[in-house]
């Protein structure tokens, strides 16, 4: 026994003991992690009352169809205007317009950055950061000044463009950047490739799986947006599917079932990303 | 064919430092020219200067009698091969040699009837729709120089080219450059610390120290006929054999050795005398007594490393000499030789100022 152990610890480089430690952490993290998710999926199955009388469930129940089923003939609001297909298309409208306009954003504020000599470089480049300071949440007041004054109330782009000045994604950019050798720049150069064409045929295609990082993590802000959405917008029609979670009731069955529908997308689109996703955030 | 004309060129950065002081230099058209010198003596600066990837301070830079000092690199008319290939990395060798001619609007069957000609040339036909992360060093290198050749420039430059291969491949590397460059006969510029490089590839070698050209011409003249110290102590390997002297009107003196036979010397300055390993013979009236260290046997001959004994020595450590000598002589370590040297073919130098006085 002790030989195999000993074997073991030569080919793994770990003895079982820290082995089974790291996978003991590993699992409670999960279980931490997934916890919630299965709380509920399995309230989800439930009649509103049993959530009402025994709270939340851990056990799949017998009411999944019925549940799911008033989700999606789901109508609320002053004339009935507020359907599931609604809030989902609105959900997705503003999670891929966010998503779409802070990769372009950062992408293209870091490729300045980085790429153009400009005056104050350092200066900018620390001024954008300082932005993280002061989340939207903090700015609401004066951010729904200027959405009036430019006459959006009530329209999906009041939602998006404030969430766009993601300073995360152009400090994720720029430091991709710097990691290209200033050879290539230089190969371009000489090869006749300007600015736009650096950044068409060498910049873009080198950091593809950089930007769907940064489009998963915008996806995400926009999609889970609750607070503003609210604030600036009084029109059933721009109801989302996060706001339209307190519509249909927390503690019911179809509510719980809309909490699931609404945490899919922003699942698959994970799906589908994950490989590049990670490759990106592992550099 | 063209030819390259610098005129007083001077490269200062806005923190003050100055990388090359006044560089006055003519490269005929199809000359192979080699800028040689320690890392940070302005040679690659140089380079990247007659490329357009640094600005010139003063001076101009002319290819074929056109001044080029504002005109946009890719304008130029030049190729550069870096060091690390700065190949793209998600393009094709095929997508990487045909870039800059796409750019430059060429039609398609032109451009890939070109590729492929440079391709069979340095023998990468083959890897053509491969990317750069599935070759070697060596075919990568190719590859970029590759995509030099496509373009047809009127120069190509060189930025240490090899330094990333293993020595073997650089070796071999080496004689298809210099192969390529005379089938072609397009004017080059190469950048190289390494002087074995530098002798062997140049029509014409530059030896430049802080930001000065030191010496210029032929590789062997410079090796035979060094104007100052430093370019006989960085041309030749192994390197020249150094001794701290001074001359009193009779002898030049190191320490306690006399040495005869030299006249027409400075008398009580520092000097300094210079002999080539290869310029030393085992001879019984000799001038130099030597303390074997070391012994290296490269095959065909062996240096011989030790000690002069009785010579005057710098700081504290003993003036060490390298002898070369044939595979046969295998002297015992810790044993006395003693070695003599042709005046005829000794070089003295002035210590302060590196000039060379015979």
């Amino acid at each position: 026994m002790a030989s195999h152990d000993s074997q073991y610890q030569a080919v793994v480089g770990k003895s079982r003991l820290s082995t089974a430690v790291a996978h003991a952490i590993l699992v409670a993290g999960l279980v931490f992690l997934l916890a919630p998710i299965l709380l509920i999926i399995a309230s989800s199955t439930h009649s509103t009352s049993t959530l009402q009388l025994g709270g939340l469930q851990w056990l799949p129940g017998d009411r999944a169809i019925e549940n799911y089923a008033r989700v999606i003939s789901f109508e609320a609001g002053f004339s009935d205007r507020i359907t599931p297909m609604g809030m989902l298309g609105n959900s997705l409208i503003i999670a891929i317009g966010v998503a779409v306009l802070t990769t372009v954003l950062s992408f293209l504020s870091a490729y300045a950055m980085v790429f153009f000599r400009l005056p104050c470089k350092g200066f900018v480049f620390w001024f954008v950061m300082v932005t993280l300071l002061f989340p939207l949440e903090s700015r609401f007041v004066n951010t729904f000044g200027v959405v009036v004054s430019l006459g959006l109330i009530n329209t999906h782009a009041a939602i998006v463009l404030p969430a766009l000045a993601v300073a995360l994604g152009t400090f994720f950019f720029r430091q991709h950047f710097l990691t290209m050798p200033k050879e290539l720049i230089e190969a371009a150069t000489l090869d006749g490739a300007g600015p736009f064409r650096f950044l068409k045929d060498i910049v873009v295609p080198l950091s593809i799986s950089k930007a769907g990082a940064i489009f998963v993590i915008a996806f995400m802000i926009g999609w889970n947006q609750f607070l503003w959405p609210m604030m600036i917008s009084t029109n059933d029609d721009l109801y989302t599917l996060v706001r339209g979670i307190g519509l249909i009731g927390q503690e019911s069955g179809p509510g719980m079932a809309l909490v699931v529908i609404t945490i899919l997308p922003p699942f698959f689109l994970l799906l589908i990303f994950q490989r590049w996703f990670y490759k990106s955030l592992s550099v | 064919m063209s030819k390259v004309q610098l005129s007083n060129v001077t490269k200062t950065y806005p923190n003050g430092a100055e990388a090359v002081r006044g560089v006055d230099m003519e490269v005929e058209s199809g000359e192979f020219i080699v800028f040689v010198g320690p890392s940070g003596c302005g040679k690659s600066t140089l380079l990247r200067m007659v490329a357009g990837l640094e600005s010139v301070t003063d001076g101009q830079i002319q290819i074929d009698d056109r001044l080029i000092n504002d005109v946009s690199p890719a304008d130029r008319d030049v190729a550069m091969v870096f060091q690390n290939y700065a190949l793209y990395p998600h393009m094709t060798v095929h997508g990487n040699m045909s870039y800059g001619l796409k750019n430059r609007g060429m039609p398609k069957q032109e451009i890939n009837a070109k590729v492929v000609e440079a391709a069979k040339m340095l023998k990468i036909e083959d890897f053509l729709d491969r990317q750069p992360n599935q070759l070697s060093g060596g075919q990568r290198q190719r590859v970029a120089m590759g995509r030099a050749i496509v373009r047809e420039p009127k120069v190509f430059l060189f930025d240490e080219p090899l330094s990333n291969l293993d020595a073997k491949l650089r070796v071999q590397m080496r004689i298809e450059i210099k192969r390529l460059q005379r089938r072609m006969n397009v004017t080059s510029i190469y950048v190289t610390h390494d002087q074995t490089e530098a002798m062997t590839l140049a029509d014409r070698l530059a030896v430049i120290n802080e930001g000065k050209i030191e010496q210029m011409g032929a590789p062997i003249e410079l090796y035979n006929n060094p104007a100052t110290l430093f370019v006989a102590s960085f041309i030749g390997s192994p390197q020249i054999n150094l001794l701290p002297a001074m001359f009193d009107g009779q002898y030049l003196s190191s320490g306690d050795l006399k040495l005869e036979g030299f006249v027409d010397l400075p008398q009580s300055k520092e000097l300094v005398l210079g002999i080539r390993p290869d310029e030393l013979r085992l001879s019984d009236d000799g001038q130099f007594p030597m303390r074997v260290d070391i012994v290296e046997q490269h095959g065909s001959d062996n240096l011989i490393y030790g000690a002069i004994l009785g010579a005057e020595q710098e700081s504290d450590e003993e003036t060490e000499f390298c002898f070369k000598t044939s595979q046969d002589m295998l002297p015992e370590l810790e044993s006395n030789l003693t070695l003599g040297f042709d005046v005829d073919r000794a070089l003295v130098f002035h210590k302060d100022t590196g000039e060379r006085l015979r």
